[in-house]
């Protein structure tokens, strides 16, 4: 066996995702490039051209929004909302190869997490959202959909996943042709396969509206604890190779995965592509949101 | 220089690069699965090929070691002596004197030893036999190796004991090989070095004769003999016995190696019978053998001319008993029945009758000294005492009727036995009972017993042994025509080094790795929290 039994994953709790979706509400709501093709979602008040209704005005608000009419009619300042425009069509990519699944799933686990996170901050803004778990191939698919009862179907779609403990390899292109219409593309994976999946991300990015990578790393998967000769097995291709595990062995592999994430890194802002590289042993919060707050800048 | 015993075992040196391959090479080794290969690059192992050196397996190095030091222990390494104390134990065994091409066994041992002596230098010698462990006949000068040559004989070999076996010195051992057990020394210690000399493998000899007289013939000798082939090929041997008149038979027996052949013959009485088997072979000592029958002769009895006639023919139907004239010379004890002509130096079987024989009441009382078997189941009812004995504190009353002693040992010497029996009465009564009764009293007062007496000569099972007997070898052996080979060497000596196997320091020290190379993999173990290949990484 190349790893134990995995632990269901666990998701995060209601008021994580509640306080994750409002600290992340502003990021969402963001201009989207619409192409020809796409449509809108439902009318929901948010930042547009197309009047929405009305409502109080509180403090904050800006002045130029102010129904003077309303305002005069009512006697209490008015503003006016707009019908939002930055609602939009999401598909997360879920890798679930065997790569990670080693180290007991940890970073499997993570990327549920946030899978979970950004379905739900998505869906409360009123995007639709959709799944796609891959390895070889489209494993499991949950169409894009809105509203929270489709963050339930996410969950459990997430859930009842579970990654190949061996031979599950990472095809990022196998997602391709289930991408239909305009639509962000949230990938999670470690990247790990044969170029760094930079071709499948280029293809993706020329298919996709918009495209977001989200490396998960995992520190200790580059920290043997053995020493000697034995086999290192890789657990997408069964390939075999004889090793002979130090200390020296395990800082090498750790600077080569820091070398593929620079690489990957450099291939992501050629390709505007918003990439970030993500340790699950920190915050997932933190991570999120800083791909966010980075992929606005980038925008 | 180091030597070794068993040199064949460095073979095993030669798995040491299947070990290698096992670790390196094989596809056995422990798997441990990782995300992707492409991480690990800088780890992979290259090709032997390549001739880059690759970093130390320390799984691999316990491994080998440990092999290595368990091949080097079995072929038994041993260091050579610079000065030595050394007791050079020599078998005395019959089949020491076996006469090879030149010489005997024990001549040309000894001259082996005294070669491998001076080879070895400066020397503390004490010689002992293994015949009388506890002389030490000192060096092995002339004086000692003639004492040797002469003392050598019938004697069973036996291991040295435990007590003379010191560890400060080295303890070498002479011997023909025909013996294993002289090789079970106290406490499992071999010998340091063993000096076999052994090249004669047949030999067929006599390692028993006994005699007794004839139950049905007191005049003739029942002889039985035991041959032995104590060689590895069958033998034929003519067995001739004489008697001190001449010849007085022969057979031809074939005795398969390693049994025994079991002649018996009959003999006119003599006084010594001498066996021997033709032709003879390398071990003179054993192809004949003698016996002295003086024991079995019939003694004589000066009877006295009044004794009832009974108690007369009583003796002389006694197998070993032979009446005599009252007057006879050579005579060896007395019956004396009241003519008060008996000599007061023999022992004397005195009959007393001054009286009317008078019938005897109460049940038979034995001494306590006639065991069981020996007493007489005597009717009571015919049972007369012509006369009353009267028993002195220092008298030993051997049989009682009642309260009244009929047969009476007197103290003090020649013995004299007294009994107030009437024999004359008893004999009307016919019977065993008058027979059994004379054998009692004579037995008492010869101090012997005189029925079923065998007269032996008892060489052993193993007197006859000469072939050398297969055993593994645990010390350095000296076969005939080769050179010394070092001993080994023990710390502990005071001043004098001395030579010890190397054996077991190189197991324990074997045993240490593999106790360490265990630990290592607990720890690893545990550490991987038992067979989960995940926590291979931290």
């Amino acid at each position: 066996m190349a790893t134990s039994t995995l632990i269901q994953p666990v998701l995060p709790s209601e008021p994580e995702l509640q306080s994750f979706a409002s600290a992340a509400a502003q990021l969402l709501i963001e201009r989207q490039p619409r192409s020809p093709g796409s449509r809108a979602g439902s009318r929901r008040a948010g930042v547009g051209l197309q009047h929405f209704d009305h409502r109080d005005y509180t403090p904050g608000d800006e002045v130029r929004h102010i129904d003077w009419r309303q305002t005069a009619r009512r006697r209490q300042p008015i503003v006016r909302r707009f019908e939002s425009e930055s609602v939009a069509d999401w598909t997360l990519l879920l890798d679930a190869s065997s790569s990670m699944a080693v180290q007991g799933a940890a970073k499997w686990h993570a990327a549920v997490r946030i899978a979970a996170a950004m379905s739900y901050a998505l869906l409360q803004l009123g995007h639709r959202v959709g799944l796609l778990a891959f390895g070889t191939r489209v494993l499991s698919e949950c169409p894009r959909g809105r509203g929270q009862h489709h963050y339930a179907a996410i969950a459990r779609l997430l859930l009842s996943l579970q990654p190949a403990q061996t031979g599950e390899r990472s095809e990022l292109g196998a997602c391709a042709r289930h991408l239909h219409g305009a639509t962000t593309v949230f990938t999670l994976s470690d990247f790990l396969a044969s170029d760094d999946m930079r071709r499948d991300l280029g293809a993706m990015a020329r298919r996709c509206m918009s495209l977001h990578a989200m490396q998960v790393t995992d520190a200790t998967e580059t920290r043997l604890r053995l020493t000697g000769d034995f086999d290192l097995v890789d657990v997408e291709t069964a390939a075999r190779m004889p090793a002979h595990a130090t200390e020296r062995a395990n800082v090498l592999a750790s600077d080569e995965r820091a070398a593929m994430t620079v690489r990957l890194r450099s291939f992501c802002a050629r390709s505007g592509v918003a990439f970030t590289d993500w340790d699950i042993a920190n915050p997932w919060q933190h991570a999120l949101l800083g791909h966010l707050v980075q992929a606005r800048s980038n925008c | 220089m180091l030597t070794l015993v068993s040199p064949l075992w460095l073979l095993g040196l030669l798995l040491l690069p299947v070990i290698r391959w096992l670790h390196r090479g094989g596809r056995h080794r422990r798997a441990v699965f990782v995300s992707s290969l492409s991480l690990w690059r800088g780890s992979a192992v290259s090709a032997p090929a390549a001739g880059e050196r690759r970093p130390p397996d320390p799984a691999w190095r316990h491994r080998a070691l440990m092999a290595a030091l368990i091949f080097v222990a079995l072929a038994e390494p041993r260091l050579p002596l610079q000065r030595s104390r050394i007791t050079l134990w020599i078998d005395d065994s019959p089949s020491m004197q076996t006469r090879e091409a030149q010489g005997t066994r024990l001549g040309l041992g000894l001259a082996q030893a005294r070669r491998l002596l001076s080879e070895a230098g400066n020397t503390d010698l004490e010689v002992r036999s293994l015949g009388d462990p506890w002389r030490n006949l000192g060096g092995l000068g002339d004086e000692t190796v003639a004492t040797l040559s002469e003392n050598a004989g019938p004697r069973e070999p036996a291991p040295p004991p435990a007590a003379l076996l010191r560890r400060d010195r080295m303890h070498w051992l002479l011997t023909d090989g025909a013996h294993a057990a002289l090789l079970d020394w106290p406490g499992g210690q071999p010998p340091d070095r063993v000096i076999e000399e052994a090249g004669i493998t047949r030999n067929a000899g006599l390692e028993r004769i006994s005699a007794r007289r004839s139950p049905s013939a007191p005049e003739t000798i029942d002889l039985l003999l035991k041959i032995t082939n104590g060689g590895t090929a069958a033998e034929t041997r003519e067995v001739v016995i004489s008697t001190d008149v001449g010849e007085a038979a022969r057979s031809t027996q074939r005795i398969e190696p390693g049994s025994s052949a079991r002649v018996s013959a009959s003999i006119g009485a003599t006084t010594r019978v001498r066996v021997r088997l033709e032709p003879g072979d390398a071990l003179v000592e054993d192809d004949s053998i003698e016996l002295d029958l003086t024991p079995l002769r019939r003694r004589r009895v000066a009877a006295d001319s009044k004794c009832p006639v009974t108690l007369v023919a009583a003796v002389a139907a006694h197998p070993a008993l032979a009446v005599a004239p009252d007057n006879a010379a050579d005579v060896d004890t007395t019956l004396d029945c009241g003519t008060g002509g008996s000599v007061a130096e023999r022992a004397t079987v005195r009959v007393v009758a001054d009286r009317v024989p008078a019938r005897l009441d109460g049940p038979l009382q034995w001494s306590p000294s006639i065991a069981e078997s020996r007493r007489i189941r005597l009717d009571a009812e015919p049972l007369q005492a012509a006369s009353a004995l009267h028993a002195r504190p220092a008298d030993m009353v051997l049989l009682a009727v009642g309260d009244e002693p009929v047969i009476v040992r007197r103290a003090g010497a020649p013995s004299l036995i007294e009994t107030s029996l009437d024999f004359g009465a008893m004999g009307v009564a016919r019977g065993p009972g008058v027979p059994l009764l004379v054998n009692l009293m004579f037995e008492s007062a010869l101090g012997e017993r005189l029925l079923d007496r065998i007269a032996i000569v008892d060489r052993g099972p193993t007197s006859v042994r000469v072939a050398p007997e297969v055993r593994g070898g645990a010390a350095a052996r000296t076969q005939p025509g080769q050179l010394p080979v070092a001993s080994s060497i023990t710390p502990g000596a005071s001043d004098l080094q001395l030579s010890r196997s190397w054996t077991w320091p190189l197991l324990a020290v074997a045993l240490a790795v593999l106790l360490w190379e265990i630990v290592s993999l607990c720890r690893q173990w545990f550490r991987l929290g038992g067979n989960n290949a995940g926590a291979a990484f931290e």
